[in-house]
């Protein structure tokens, strides 16, 4: 019992929040600043990891080595922005203005990518272009030890996100504006850039920051596509860390990654807010294409589509079904089973964690703007650097369950609050008022009428959950017991002997977890995706874009 | 409805997988690096002999094992560690988590991995080269490392990279203990003007570069033994094998890899039993074509097909006081030297 008497949210508010408060204490915030502890003072003190030299927080900076990784990743995450704006806008025009056949189709496709865990993707990109790659072998070139395969894989994931926060801008333009331009004798092209151009911007620009902030922080991709040269700070952690043991250098790089990543989901952040919410509008109307060009132009879009996003999935299930009924046969032998059963355990539990950490943080953050600010806090800090921060704070609980799957719900539960949140915002609150009047307790009304009209908001975030648990692989890679492997690190551990038969197994395994992925999200959200699609505000398109990411 | 439902799963599988994580009493967690490889029927036979089910965990890389068992050596993961070798063992001393001495390891010849481990098997690593890649350029082999860095052998060796490799580890360790430590990282950087490749680990280098297996690169830092290797899993009956070793001097590293009980773990008697294990005749004999290593007891029998791999006369075999000492600082100047 509170001694005073609090305002009712307040008291609520603090009730509900307390365990997702503790939660991001302990398992985010604590392990952070142990990391900044250490990257400031050297507090680093491990017996047999030999000191080799001097590190100091500008050590980043002063040494060839770790400045052309620094430099590279914030390189490779801009190139991807370029690269993604400059195919993302037309393409998201042309699904945006011309009616045909299957767009409805191709707009949920695009979500596709978000159910494809990194290493899977990764494994595609190589099935196409690595050695002995599909297409690297038809066309006789070699992307190997190029910038170009981080590259491709990098906009496999983001294209669609530019793309869907494109096509929800340009559906937010007015038609009215737009037909007062062209009728006081602007061209086409003018009109785009003085009326439509300036409303979409902000949309684009948030998605691009978010673009930017998921390369720059990328570790999965890097990992497998990098190679030496091209491998990103993350990369560069885990190595330092797993294979080095150089802990201090490893937290001075920790340091920087959460200083520029933070500066950058900052701009995000001031950017968001900037977007208020979009007033009725009267839409552009679609029409079909007609003219040679415009038809041209729409194949020629889907085509692009195709070849970054949906040919390296195509890839894979070309691989693995090329490699044979005996492969698929062998392939699951007790190891892979258990690493089966490992995955679904730990998501489910995972799961059920974060449903619970993200409805109680929904309910609390329902007045509360500060508390929604924290939902963003898992997404702007990388995996790798929570996972190392862990590692250093509670080292007797390393290679304990417990804190494997606490971290897995902390990283996965901003989804289903966040999405939850928009729900709540949503609801309508006649009906509720019309539950308390008719007799209901607060309690009644909350399990009777409250939960049922969030339940798709509910189900949306949970898929989202579901999904970041299957795929989860910085932190299991940090902080598991070899004995529990999960299909991804099984996967990153057949990669790494790349005798064709172990490579043919990577890529029947990598079939299977996107088989997994896929079933988790549909199960749980697809009942729920058609009355939730037609609600959606672009804001929200690249929030989920940011929840697929993580 | 949904939610009884849900919550009902949810305990459930909570209940199951909690109790699937207690330990079971009558098992043996043994720590290994990703090449161990044994023959299913020899672990059954320890197993059945002693009353125990062996867990064999793979801790990645020999090196990536090690800082895996000294990171979480608060709550050790494994009873015993294999493969541990004489580039680490110093480390792993330091970090204290070995049992500092087994009791009977008396008999160790000259493995140089004092008494926290016995030895189980050695090889070598050391060049390989492409038979057919060598013949198709026309230039005769190196005869020594310096002869590598002519504009000849441009693009001709591929390395594993000794900061994620315990091979590539030994091989630089080869290169400073016979050539010095400041000639050494000179022939290295003379190296990277030449075209050195580097990647993560060995089997890349040897199944992705090497021209073997379709790739550029007619020299790879590899083993002594893979050449028969390379006879043993050919499909055709090959009378010889279609790779060699390149013995140069200074590119030759002797690899001790022992058995030892990891500190804080549990189930030491049969432990010791698995120590015995691993150093009896049958997995001495079977190791070779397991794992591709010489077995440490003189007194077995080599396997046939060992005769395709001649055992280096030359070799470097450092100090491990020396690489415990050095070797971060090495594999740090070596990145700078080679990779930045």
């Amino acid at each position: 019992m509170l001694p005073v008497v609090l305002p009712g949210w307040l008291r609520r508010s603090v009730w509900l929040g307390l365990l997702p408060a503790v939660a991001l204490l302990v398992l985010l915030i604590a392990p952070l600043g142990r990391l900044v502890l250490a990257g400031w003072a050297g507090d680093v003190s491990l017996p047999g990891a030999a000191a080799t030299e001097a590190w100091s927080l500008g050590s980043p900076w002063q040494d060839d080595y770790l400045r052309w990784r620094v430099l590279w990743s914030l390189a490779q995450a801009g190139i991807t922005c370029v690269l993604a704006l400059a195919l993302g806008l037309p393409l998201a025009w042309v699904l945006a203005r011309f009616q045909f056949a299957g767009r409805t189709l191709v707009l949920r496709l695009l979500m596709l990518p978000f159910v494809v865990p990194t290493l899977v993707a990764a494994l595609g990109v190589l099935a196409l272009w690595g050695p002995r790659g599909v297409l690297s072998g038809w066309l006789g070139v070699n992307l190997h030890n190029t910038p170009w395969l981080l590259l491709y894989g990098n906009l496999f994931f983001n294209l669609c996100l530019v793309v869907r926060a494109g096509v929800d801008a340009l559906g937010q333009v007015n038609a009215r504006q737009v037909a007062a331009a062209r009728s006081l004798g602007a061209t086409p092209w003018r009109a785009f850039w003085r009326v439509e151009w300036p409303s979409i911007a902000p949309w684009l620009m948030s998605s691009l920051c978010l673009v930017f902030l998921y390369c720059f922080a990328g570790f999965g991709l890097a990992l497998v596509l990098g190679g030496q040269r091209y491998a990103t700070v993350e990369v560069e952690i885990y190595t330092l860390v797993a294979h080095e043991l150089q802990l201090g250098q490893a937290s001075v790089l920790a340091l920087w990654m959460l200083l520029l990543t933070g500066t950058v989901a900052l701009v995000y952040a001031l950017l968001e807010k900037r977007l208020a919410a979009p007033a009725r509008v009267e839409p552009i109307a679609r029409r079909p294409p007609h003219g040679m060009a415009q038809w041209l132009a729409l194949l020629a879009a889907l085509g692009v589509l195709f070849v970054i996003c949906a040919l390296p999935v195509l890839a894979i299930v070309w691989r693995a079904l090329d490699a044979g009924w005996a492969t698929w046969v062998t392939v699951l032998d007790a190891e892979v089973r258990g690493a089966l059963w490992n995955t679904l355990r730990f998501s489910a539990l995972a799961l059920a964690a974060a449903t619970l950490l993200g409805v109680l943080h929904a309910l609390a953050a329902e007045r509360s703007v500060p508390w929604r600010a924290a939902a963003f806090l898992p997404f702007v800090v990388s995996p790798v650097t929570v996972a190392f921060g862990l590692l250093l704070l509670y080292p007797s609980w390393t290679a304990s369950l417990p804190l494997l799957l606490a971290a897995y719900a902390v990283l996965a539960y901003p989804f289903v609050a966040k999405s939850l949140s928009a729900g709540l915002d949503s609801l309508p609150p006649h009906v509720l008022h019309a539950a308390r009047t008719l007799g209901a307790s607060p309690q009644r009304t909350f399990w009777r009428v409250t939960l049922p009209l969030l339940r798709p908001a509910l189900r949306r975030g949970m898929a989202f959950a579901a999904a970041t648990a299957l795929c989860e692989f910085a932190v299991t890679l940090f902080l598991s017991r070899p004995e529990w492997a999960t299909l991804t690190t099984l996967i990153y551990q057949r990669l790494g002997h790349p005798g064709a038969s172990s490579l043919d197994q990577a890529m029947v395994l990598a079939c299977l977890l996107m088989l997994l992925a896929l079933l988790a999200f549909l199960l749980i959200e697809w009942p729920a995706a058609d009355h939730h699609d037609r609600r959606r505000s672009p804001a929200s398109a690249v929030a989920v874009g940011a929840f697929l990411h993580a | 409805m949904n939610r009884r439902l849900f919550t009902l799963a949810a305990t459930a599988l909570a209940a199951f997988s909690l109790s699937t994580q207690a330990r079971a009493a009558d098992e043996l967690r043994v720590m290994v690096h990703s090449s161990f490889s044994l023959p299913k029927p020899l672990l059954a036979q320890f197993e059945a002999q002693n009353g125990i089910r062996l867990a064999i965990i793979k801790g990645g890389d020999a090196g990536e094992m090690l800082n895996k068992l000294i990171l979480t050596r608060a709550q050790p993961i494994a009873d015993v560690v294999f493969g541990i070798d004489n580039t680490l063992v110093g480390k792993a001393l330091a970090a204290g988590v070995l049992e500092p001495a087994l009791p009977q390891t008396a008999d160790a010849p000259d493995a140089n991995l004092g008494a926290a481990l016995a030895a189980v098997d050695y090889g070598f690593v050391t060049l390989n080269y492409d038979k057919a890649a060598v013949a198709k350029s026309g230039i005769s082999l190196p005869k020594t490392l310096q002869d590598l860095t002519l504009p000849a052998y441009k693009n001709w060796l591929v390395t594993p990279n000794p900061a994620t490799s315990s091979t590539g580890y030994a091989f630089m360790l080869a290169t400073i203990s016979a050539m010095g430590e400041e000639p050494a990282f000179a022939w290295w950087a003379q190296m990277r003007g030449n075209g050195l490749k580097v990647v993560k680990g060995w089997s890349e280098a040897y199944y992705t570069d090497f021209a073997r297996n379709k790739g550029a690169y007619p020299l790879v830092v590899s083993y002594a033994t893979s050449p028969a290797a390379e006879v043993f899993y050919s499909k055709e009956k090959t009378p010889e094998s279609p790779t060699a070793s390149l013995n140069l001097k200074g590119g030759v590293f002797r690899q001790v890899e022992g058995v030892g009980l990891v500190k804080g773990g549990g189930q030491r008697a049969v432990a010791l039993k698995f120590v015995d294990f691993l150093r009896s005749a049958p997995v001495q004999e079977a190791l070779q074509t397991a794992m591709w290593m010489y077995p440490v007891q003189a007194k077995t029998p080599l396997a046939e097909v060992m005769r395709h791999a001649a055992e280096p006369t030359e070799f470097e075999a450092p100090a491990t006081q020396v690489v415990a000492g050095k070797g971060a600082q090495w594999v740090a100047r070596w990145t700078k030297v080679v990779l930045k």
